[in-house]
């Protein structure tokens, strides 16, 4: 059946938009009818690319290259994206870091990136979006993580970066609502590019896969749509929530694994 | 996106409330609908001819979800009318919300039956069918208070936490073919609360208690059913999503 574009005449912006999720994101936000701005580190190809697909759809697309874990970047960023796409209706923090650094031995400096960039990146965002954000109809999606809800000693960082952004939702939602819904979602095992390398053996991605009880790791498009939902207005009455989208995995630390 | 053509999903609890706006939710995404009632056959048919007016097909089924004889029968018969299943939400229910002092053994069993045990018959009874489909996906409805107390109804927020606890237990034991989530809607408008929501006082106080202002209407938790039982949600299992406004923010 045929509906009329969810997004039409609205833009969203998202961070960590050029690879993994948030090129994904990027691209079903604008198969919905959304323009889209998106901020990049460093790859530019793959920038590109994500804009040639928005633009695919028919939307217009803005690639910046931008830090999330520095704030006046983020500040001009989120400028840039209002001035030259006119408004701005949704918000997806998505760009994040973190890979395994163990609980034993962490440096200041190592939490340090590692928040700077998952948690107070994401809250920057939201920061320098709010003031801008369309009169109605505005929402955020934080991309949170399983890893802020299970024990991932080897992640510690990464780990109570997610859960601060789970609290944060919870926070923000309460602080901004009637006006604005902001929601996350915690995405399980999830083939990326920032992954790629570390569940580069193939025994080890098969053990992963085989503990995630609807029996596949995850694509980037079903946290993409899972962002979509909570972005339109079928989730209308959601807010403060975190949307599980892990394939059940988080619960093979339950009774029911053994 | 969301699109649910060609699926045949059976909506306990449809002739009214929350379960007759996902019955209608779901016919507007393309899916053929069974609609289920106790003992509104009047109610049930009128959402039957909606659920044909959206040029879905629909059938209506009969039955008390609280006897698992009469479950067993209403969904084999909502199970064979095209062969499968490809859904099932659990929407019937009863609230109770007396103190627990003047609670008689009898209502106590009543609340449990219905929302926790009838939840289960349904699932249970429905399993043979949905294993026909290609993509089965069960949605059962808790409430807020399945995991937020509030004072009094205690009866009720047992069975809906049980309710929860059911959905994740599912999601590991059916896995990986059939996908296992709930909702837990806040206080919407339906005619099981209208008492609540017909008192001017209450209805403004929960409006205000609620973050985003207002009561939730039906068709509010029925999006996000329509959500959890399409193709775009095949990696979700083991969820429960409040639908509340916030309300439990606060």
């Amino acid at each position: 059946m045929t509906e009329s574009a969810r997004f039409a005449g609205k833009v969203a912006i998202v961070t960590g938009g050029s690879r993994g999720l948030g090129a994904a994101t990027v691209r079903a936000l604008a198969a919905e009818g959304a323009d889209v701005a998106f901020s990049y580190r460093k790859e530019t190809k793959a920038a590109r690319e994500v804009v040639t697909s928005v633009e695919h759809f028919g939307r217009r697309a803005l690639a910046i290259p931008s830090n999330v874990a520095d704030a006046s970047e983020t500040e001009s960023f989120v400028q840039q994206a209002r001035a030259k796409l006119g408004r701005i209706d949704i918000v997806v923090a998505n760009a994040g870091i973190g890979g395994p650094e163990g609980w034993e031995a962490l440096t200041p400096a190592a939490w340090k990136s590692v928040l700077d960039t998952n948690l107070v990146g994401a809250y920057e965002l939201f920061r320098a979006a709010r003031p801008l954000l369309a009169p109605s109809g505005a929402t955020v999606v934080f991309v949170a993580s399983i890893g802020g809800m299970v024990a991932l000693p080897e992640y510690l960082p990464y780990s109570a970066s997610k859960a601060g952004v789970i609290a944060m939702t919870r926070s923000l939602a309460l602080a901004v609502a009637p006006k604005v819904r902001v929601n996350a979602v915690a995405p399980g095992w999830v083939r990326t590019d920032m992954n790629a390398a570390e569940y580069g053996s193939e025994t080890v991605r098969e053990e992963i896969r085989s503990r995630i009880p609807r029996g596949r790791w995850g694509e980037p498009d079903d946290i993409a749509a899972a962002v979509v939902f909570l972005a339109s207005d079928l989730a209308r009455f959601v807010t403060g929530e975190t949307l599980v989208v892990d394939g059940g995995g988080r619960h093979r630390w339950t009774a029911g694994s053994y | 996106m969301f699109d649910l053509s060609d699926r045949v999903v059976l909506v306990t609890g449809s002739s009214r409330g929350i379960g007759r706006a996902i019955a209608l939710e779901l016919a507007r995404a393309g899916s053929d609908v069974v609609v289920h009632h106790r003992e509104n056959p009047t109610a049930a048919e009128s959402v039957r001819a909606e659920v044909v007016a959206l040029g879905r097909d629909a059938r209506v089924v009969a039955g008390d979800v609280a006897s698992p004889v009469a479950v067993a029968a209403f969904v084999r018969k909502a199970g064979e009318w095209k062969g499968r299943l490809d859904g099932v939400v659990t929407a019937a229910g009863i609230y109770r919300g007396d103190p627990s002092d003047s609670v008689a053994p009898a209502e106590f069993d009543l609340v449990v039956r219905t929302d926790l045990e009838g939840t289960f018959s349904t699932v249970q009874a429905a399993l043979p069918f949905l294993r026909r489909s290609v993509r089965p996906a069960i949605v059962t409805v808790s409430s807020v208070m399945g995991s937020h107390p509030g004072a009094g109804a205690a009866a009720y927020q047992a069975a809906k936490a049980g309710v929860e606890q059911m959905t994740r237990a599912w999601a590991l034991e059916f896995a990986p073919r059939i996908r296992v989530n709930s909702v837990a809607p806040g206080f919407i408008r339906t005619d099981m609360n209208r008492g609540g929501h017909q008192d001017p006082e209450f209805h403004a106080a929960v409006a205000k208690a609620t973050p985003l202002g207002r009561w939730g209407e039906p068709g509010d938790v029925a999006t996000v059913v329509r959500y959890l039982l399409s193709l775009e949600a095949d990696w979700v299992t083991g969820a429960v999503l409040g639908v509340d406004g916030g309300i439990a923010l606060r």
